[in-house]
């Protein structure tokens, strides 16, 4: 007997569905604090100048302030726009480390999906018996007049 | 588990992988820090090589999806019939 028997139940699969697929990076929104100035009121009318509230920001602006970041602080490192006159090795190391992330991710990747086939889950027996029930079908419609 | 040329397929991936991170990584950080006459440096190409060579790589890479991608739309074209 095969292991087991899966029905998919299609609303579950559709909420999972929408849920990964058809909410874009860019609508998450997550609550980022950030100090602004608000006029409030007071109960009894008077206003008062400064309260902290929150704003969303979405994933994808998350992503990007947080990539421009760093990629000033390379641009300032590497090309010297402040004038610090850091040491020269210190440069030539910062200089090429966008291409040597690129590299070091694509070396992570190679090694996983490497890592993922060599201990890839082969059911041996289960695919014969599937083969075998596969030919008892196919026997059995010939038998009762389809053309397989 | 998977066996056989699967298994020695997936592990010399990760080894290959492992080997060229540790190259790539010597050439770019360590290497500056030493001196000019360092034993090490003779087994590096020069530093220029070290943005080169991934730029003709991924250069390559994209070749190869676009002529598979080609090869792939171009094999699947059914011309439609003219009557």
């Amino acid at each position: 007997m095969l292991q087991g028997s899966y029905v998919i139940n299609p609303r579950r699969a559709e909420l999972a569905l929408r849920k990964a697929v058809w909410r874009p990076l860019k609508t998450i929104k997550s609550r980022v604090s950030l100090p602004q100035q608000v006029v409030g009121r007071r109960r009894g009318g008077t206003p008062h100048s400064l309260s902290l509230t929150t704003t969303t920001m979405t994933k994808l602006m998350q992503w990007l302030f947080g990539a421009s970041l760093l990629g000033g602080l390379w641009a300032l490192v590497s090309f010297d726009l402040l004038d610090l006159n850091l040491p020269h090795t210190y440069r030539e190391v910062a200089w090429p480390m966008p291409l040597y992330l690129l590299v070091s991710f694509g070396c992570f990747s190679l090694a996983t999906v490497g890592y993922r086939v060599a201990t890839f889950n082969d059911c041996d027996a289960a695919a014969e018996e599937l083969q075998e029930q596969i030919r008892e079908a196919r026997e059995d419609l010939r038998r009762r007049g389809l053309k397989v | 588990m998977a066996t056989g040329v699967d298994q020695a397929v997936g592990m010399g991936l990760v080894l290959f992988s492992l080997a060229l991170f540790s190259y790539y990584s010597v050439w770019v950080v360590v290497l500056p820090f030493m001196d000019g006459d360092h034993m090490l440096q003779q087994y590096f190409l020069p530093r220029e090589y070290s943005v080169i060579l991934p730029g003709i790589a991924a250069v390559v890479l994209l070749l190869m999806i676009g002529a598979f991608t080609a090869a792939v739309v171009w094999m699947n074209h059914k011309p439609k019939k003219v009557d």
